[in-house]
Formats: C-alpha cells, sequence, structure tokens
C-alpha cells in the first residue's frame, strides 16, 4: 500500500500557458526547481534542491518523463534517497482557465523509520500540547 | 558531532528499546533481559539514545532508570509531510509566475 499527495485547484491561465509553466525548461526553474526537463518521453532529467540529511537525501531527484499528451496530462517518475514515486498533472479547461489535477503518487509508509516515528509519536500527539497540522508542517 | 536522531533510530534494536520504554520507566537489566545481548552492548545503545535526546535517565537508590522521551522525533520530518509543504509553496509559486507572465 501507498500514500499519495492530491492538490487540484483553479489556475485563470489557459491550458496552454500552463502545460507551458509545466514542460519549459526555464519555467520549470522559475516555479518548481532548477532542472534539465525535456518535454520527450522517456527523457530522463534530474530535479535539484538543498539535501534533507535527515532522510538521508542528497537533494537530487532522478526523473523520467513517463506521460506526455500536450497540454493535457503529464508524468514523470520522482526518485531520489529512499523515495521512489511518481509525479503527474492534469489540465482540464475550465472556463478561460484551467484545472489543475495534481498527484503525488507512491509514498511508502511502511518504512521502518518512519513508521516508527509516526507510531511511536502515535498517541502522544494531544499530550505534547502540538497539533498534527503544525509538527507535520514543520513549524 | 550533533545528535542525530535519524541515526539513532535507524537501528532495529534501538528503536525495540524506545518501544520498551514507551510503555514504562525501565532499568538497564530489564531492558537487556529481552535481547540477547550483554548490559554494556545495551548500555552503548542507551548511550547513542541519550545523546539523541530520545532517552531520559534519572537514578533511583543505586539503579539508573531509563525512560522514552519523544519530543525529538517530532525532527523525523517524514516524506509525505516534506513533500505537502513542498508542493503547497511551489503552486503558490506556479501561479505567482503564471501571472507575472500574463497578468
Amino acid at each position: 500500500m501507498t500514500v499519495s499527495i492530491k492538490y487540484d485547484f483553479h489556475l485563470k491561465h489557459s491550458p496552454e500557458r500552463v502545460w507551458n509553466a509545466l514542460t519549459q525548461r526555464e519555467a520549470i526553474a522559475r516555479w518548481l526547481m532548477p532542472n534539465d526537463f525535456e518535454p520527450r518521453l522517456g527523457h530522463k532529467f534530474t530535479f535539484r534542491r538543498p539535501p534533507i540529511p535527515k532522510l538521508n537525501y542528497d537533494g537530487i531527484t532522478h526523473c523520467e518523463v513517463t506521460e506526455l499528451v500536450p497540454p493535457k496530462q503529464l508524468a514523470y517518475t520522482f526518485k531520489g534517497g529512499n523515495l521512489d514515486t511518481l509525479v503527474s498533472f492534469r489540465l482540464e479547461p475550465e472556463g478561460t482557465g484551467t484545472h489543475l489535477y495534481f498527484e503525488h503518487s507512491g509514498f511508502n509508509p511502511d518504512d521502518p523509520i518512519q513508521k516508527f516515528a509516526l507510531d511511536t509519536m502515535g498517541g502522544g500527539w494531544a499530550s505534547l500540547g502540538d497539533g498534527l497540522d503544525k509538527i507535520l508542517s514543520g513549524s | 558531532m550533533t545528535p542525530d536522531v535519524y541515526r539513532a533510530i535507524s537501528d532495529p534494536t534501538r528503536r525495540q528499546i524506545l518501544d520498551l520504554l514507551a510503555t514504562s520507566e525501565r532499568p538497564v537489566g530489564e531492558l537487556a533481559a529481552p535481547f540477547a545481548m550483554s548490559q554494556p552492548a545495551i548500555s552503548q545503545h542507551l548511550r547513542v539514545l541519550r545523546e539523541a535526546g530520545l532517552v531520559a535517565e534519572r537514578r533511583v537508590g543505586r539503579q539508573r532508570r531509563y525512560r522514552l522521551n519523544p519530543e525529538p522525533l517530532k525532527e523525523v520530518a517524514t516524506w509525505v509531510a516534506q513533500y505537502e509543504r513542498f508542493w503547497r509553496d511551489r503552486f503558490t509559486a506556479l501561479e505567482r509566475y503564471l501571472d507575472e507572465e500574463e497578468p
């Protein structure tokens, strides 16, 4: 069993504009991360972000384009540290804008270290006087 | 070297020790019993856990008793939590980028 992050929201910009922002290297770098993306099925690329030592992650994410249907559907694998996941975007016209459906799937909740941290904290969240949201948001 | 919570709990024996301490405070002898390990070996694990702030000890007579301090586990952010926050921030940036390109 795996866990996903899902977001969907409206953008007032056309699907073509949104598609460009998702698939042009310079645009991706502006809103997401430095990268060497190419809009080509099977293209392998990387994202770079600051390392997260606590998660044993050097900051490099290795990706491969697995779905590319302009201006509708984009997916790429997303692997780094002990993470082996998939990121996908689906664009639907909505009025003069776009409804963007995003999913980051394949998180393994059985990773022994994270499972341990969550289980052991488990019942303790409330007694520690902190909301789960606050803790998980890293504040 | 700074105490590293992640490293401390990456060891299965240390995770089991913390599991035992999660139910109650215990002396080192009681912690060694369930493992086929010498008391000094367990003490070594307890030292790592103490340095990471995961275990606290107190003296009761001649005995040292250990208990769990779960606070530092908060630092072990999960991938899901990391990325929930990450993508939320990035999508705010995406919208800003699009607005700047085509107000």
